[in-house]
């Protein structure tokens, strides 16, 4: 028997993130590299964590291996606990047959034993494909207020984004009346966060129907979500306030990205905890040039940085230039050679004198401009060039003969 | 000789009376040094790296800030059911100033521990080394003692140091100490040995019942009776005596060889580690030819210096040939040349402080200028 945790955080990490394209290729989304040395994950463990939150089961299925071995024992979050901590749960066999987690909704109600053993009041339901700084607690707290069956967290959205996000329809107290799926015409701007807290008696019962209902996507919001407040369910909207973004989409990575080197961003690193390279601290040599950028340890730098972010044991060659481009750990620049508006996915070379992406004021055809994405473990050969808005495959090697 | 078959024992206080400016506040073993280690990391991961399981450190005094950043171990990989780091405090609340006593004094760590060999190291050696070499070296030559050495001008820390001659087979000829400090370039023995454990404690109670306590003297007289040879670290290795090795080792650091020698990515370099995020470059900053560790905020201009965690310099900050150690913050317009600052020091805008190439200055830790 476990000591009694008041609260279990279920961290959704099955999806495939199939629009990060070749940066999924071989890892689960929320395994994506962040920030110069985080993972996606990273913000959501290090949120339980920062919130008190000691029991987090992390629900694999897509890709586990790279994120299985990062979460480990759980130790650099403190999710070592004796009796709590952190575990990866992915889909298995038992006696009435064994099924792939066919929703978000079905993925918990798999885990209920896993859920069960900590005996557990509330129940905090998070994804990992997004970066923010929250503390739960205070979610909690007004969950308990309201003496709600479920809260969603919400976000502020501008009113002409508004059609892209699940909106919450409220009354005045935030008691949720109806939800609008990616409205065309949206009622108001408060969008789901993808965050939810159940008092988990109500959230079993619901779990349990649902399962039972063929017709059923087991998915939360299309599903679980809707039969609760059809039935009445005290439903509320908490609103959050601070930095949150979904990066699901190449370009929201990029974007959530160049956010940690804009100082009117909110979004500050402090407590988000990771596994740590045991690399020397970074070189720059008398020859480089970085501005605003961020460089982890392990770097050699000898060429130009302007607005990027360089995670660790990248080197960056001599009279290369990169430009607001993410760099992620262990992929060599060569000499001369430039990289903008890119990403470049871990252990990739870029050959010399090689150019990846293109600034948008350079391209005549701006509705066809885009981040340039180079997958992992790939060769860009010297003297190439990739376009803007290409996206190179991972474990290849590109030629300039070939282009 | 399997390497789970050798006790580590590290002296964590080598040459503290030496550094009266870096051993102030800590032991020598724990003295931040590259950037994001500290001195007794190197030492520490060799031993690990080699295979062995189980190190003992001697702390004589002011070890707080040794046993927080060893803590367990774990960052060496020593804290597991069948390896451990141990921090051996004065026993019976007694310090010696000699290693006989000192050694004796841990007889009960020593004499308990299941390994047959035992590995004596100083803790202010920098270098990235392999000790199977010398365990598979000492077994050949069915050695008693084998001391490690490396050949160059004795640093300027040392006060008549043990210098060895050997034969073309490594087997010792003589050792001498060596009385007067130059230039000349000699096989330094710079602490580092290996020895059966019962042949190093038999040898400690002799040399105790007949009260002579100075081991130089007593390294000195063992040729005459045992198999001793000496093994050469052939390696980039740096010993760290004083201010000035202290100074110029860190500048070496700025050395592409040096640096991927000593952190060799299959013999990694461990140490305690911080949750710092990536360094942030502003749109003022210009840093040339340093090293840098996470954590860091730069506005200013760095030229030739290593940054520990967490620092930041202000705009218009200029900073040359500076070692600043971790969390100090340095205002804006400030001008530093030649000068190590220790951790949590405040330089205010403006200040100006200028050393020598020859003659560091030192601002201790908390200090504000």
């Amino acid at each position: 028997m476990f000591p009694k945790q008041e609260v279990v955080a279920m961290l959704l990490a099955g999806g495939q993130g199939s629009r990060l394209g070749v940066l999924t290729r071989k890892i689960a989304k929320p395994a994506v590299p962040f920030g110069g040395k985080y993972r996606i994950i990273d913000f959501p463990l290090s949120n339980c964590v920062n919130s008190g939150i000691e029991a987090v089961g992390i629900l694999t299925q897509y890709q586990p291996l790279v994120l299985n071995e990062y979460i480990g024992n759980g130790q650099p979050w403190d999710l070592d606990g004796m009796h709590s901590g952190v575990n990866c749960l992915s889909p298995y066999q038992a006696v009435d047959g064994a099924d792939w987690y066919s929703g978000t909704a079905n993925a918990i109600y798999q885990n209920i034993n896993y859920i069960e053993r900590y005996d557990p009041e509330y129940v905090v339901i998070l994804s990992g494909d997004h970066i923010y700084k929250m503390d739960y607690n205070k979610m909690l707290e007004f969950h308990k207020e309201k003496g709600a069956a479920c809260t969603i967290a919400v976000i502020d959205v501008p009113l002409d984004e508004a059609s892209r996000f699940g909106i919450l329809n409220t009354y005045e107290d935030g008691r949720i009346y109806e939800f609008d799926e990616k409205p065309e015409h949206p009622k108001s701007t408060n969008a789901s966060m993808g965050i939810y807290i159940f008092s988990w008696k109500e959230l079993k019962k619901y779990l349990v129907e649902d399962e039972a209902k063929e017709n059923s996507s087991h998915d939360f919001g299309k599903d679980v979500l809707p039969a609760m407040l059809d039935a009445g369910e005290k439903m509320y909207a908490y609103a959050f306030e601070g930095y949150w973004k979904d990066v699901g989409t190449i370009d929201s990575l990029w974007e959530a990205n160049m956010d940690l080197l804009d100082p009117n961003v909110t979004l500050d690193l402090k407590d988000i905890y990771s596994r740590n390279p045991m690399m020397p601290p970074h070189y720059v040599s008398s020859d480089a040039s970085i501005q605003n950028s961020l460089v982890a340890d392990g770097c050699n730098v000898y060429g130009n940085l302007e607005f990027s972010i360089i995670f660790a044991g990248v080197t960056i060659g001599k009279n290369a230039t990169v430009n607001s481009s993410i760099i992620m750990p262990g992929a060599v620049i060569e000499e001369g050679a430039v990289v903008q508006y890119a990403i470049v996915a871990e252990n990739t070379v870029v050959g010399k004198n090689a150019v990846v992406g293109e600034k948008p004021e350079d391209v005549t055809d701006h509705d066809n401009w885009g981040i340039t994405v180079i997958g992992a473990n790939t060769v860009i050969g010297e003297n190439t060039v990739i376009k803007a808005k290409e996206m190179i495959e991972s474990n290849t090697e590109v030629t300039a003969d070939e282009k | 000789m399997r390497s789970n078959n050798v006790l580590g024992f590290i002296f964590a206080g080598t040459l503290d009376e030496k550094n009266p400016e870096l051993s102030a506040s800590r032991t020598m073993a724990s003295v931040p040094i590259g950037g994001k280690y500290r001195l007794i990391d190197f030492v520490l991961s060799n031993m690990s790296n080699s295979g062995i399981n189980n190190v003992g450190i001697v702390a004589k005094s002011n070890f707080l800030s040794l046993m927080d950043h060893v803590g367990s171990g774990s960052a060496y990989d020593l804290s597991k059911r069948r390896s451990n780091l141990t921090i051996l405090p004065p026993y019976g609340g007694k310090t010696f100033s000699n290693y006989v006593e000192t050694i004796y004094n841990m007889h009960g760590y020593i004499e308990n521990s299941r390994e047959e060999y035992i590995l004596l190291s100083p803790s202010n050696i920098v270098t990235n080394f392999d000790y199977n070499s010398v365990f598979d070296f000492h077994s050949k030559n069915n050695a008693d003692i084998t001391l490690i050495y490396k050949h160059g001008v004795v640093p300027s820390g040392y006060d008549r140091p043990l210098t060895i001659d050997v034969d073309e087979n490594g087997r010792v000829k003589q050792i001498f100490i060596k009385p007067e400090k130059d230039d000349k370039k000699v096989n330094q023995f710079y602490g580092s040995l290996l020895i059966k454990k019962d042949l190093l404690m038999e040898e400690i109670r002799n040399s105790l019942s007949l009260n002579q306590l100075d081991i130089k003297r007593i390294i000195q007289k063992s040729i005459e009776k045992f198999n001793v040879y000496a093994y050469e670290n052939t390696g980039y290795c740096a010993a760290i005596s004083s201010i000035n090795d202290y100074f110029e080792f860190n500048m070496d650091l700025m050395k592409k060889e040096v640096r991927d020698e000593l952190f060799n990515p299959k013999r990694p370099i461990y140490t305690k580690v911080r949750d710092d995020a990536p360094s942030k470059y502003g749109l003022t900053s210009s840093v040339k030819n340093s090293i840098i560790a996470q954590g860091c905020v730069i506005d200013g201009e760095v030229e030739n210096c290593v940054l520990s965690k967490g620092v930041y310099i202000g705009e218009g900050a200029k900073i040359s040939n500076c070692i600043v150690m971790q969390d100090t913050k340095i205002g804006c317009n400030t001008n530093l040349n030649y000068v190590i600052i220790d951790k949590d020091v405040t330089i205010k805008d403006g200040r100006s402080l200028m050393g020598f190439d020859s003659y560091p200055i030192y601002i201790a830790k908390k200090s504000v200028v």
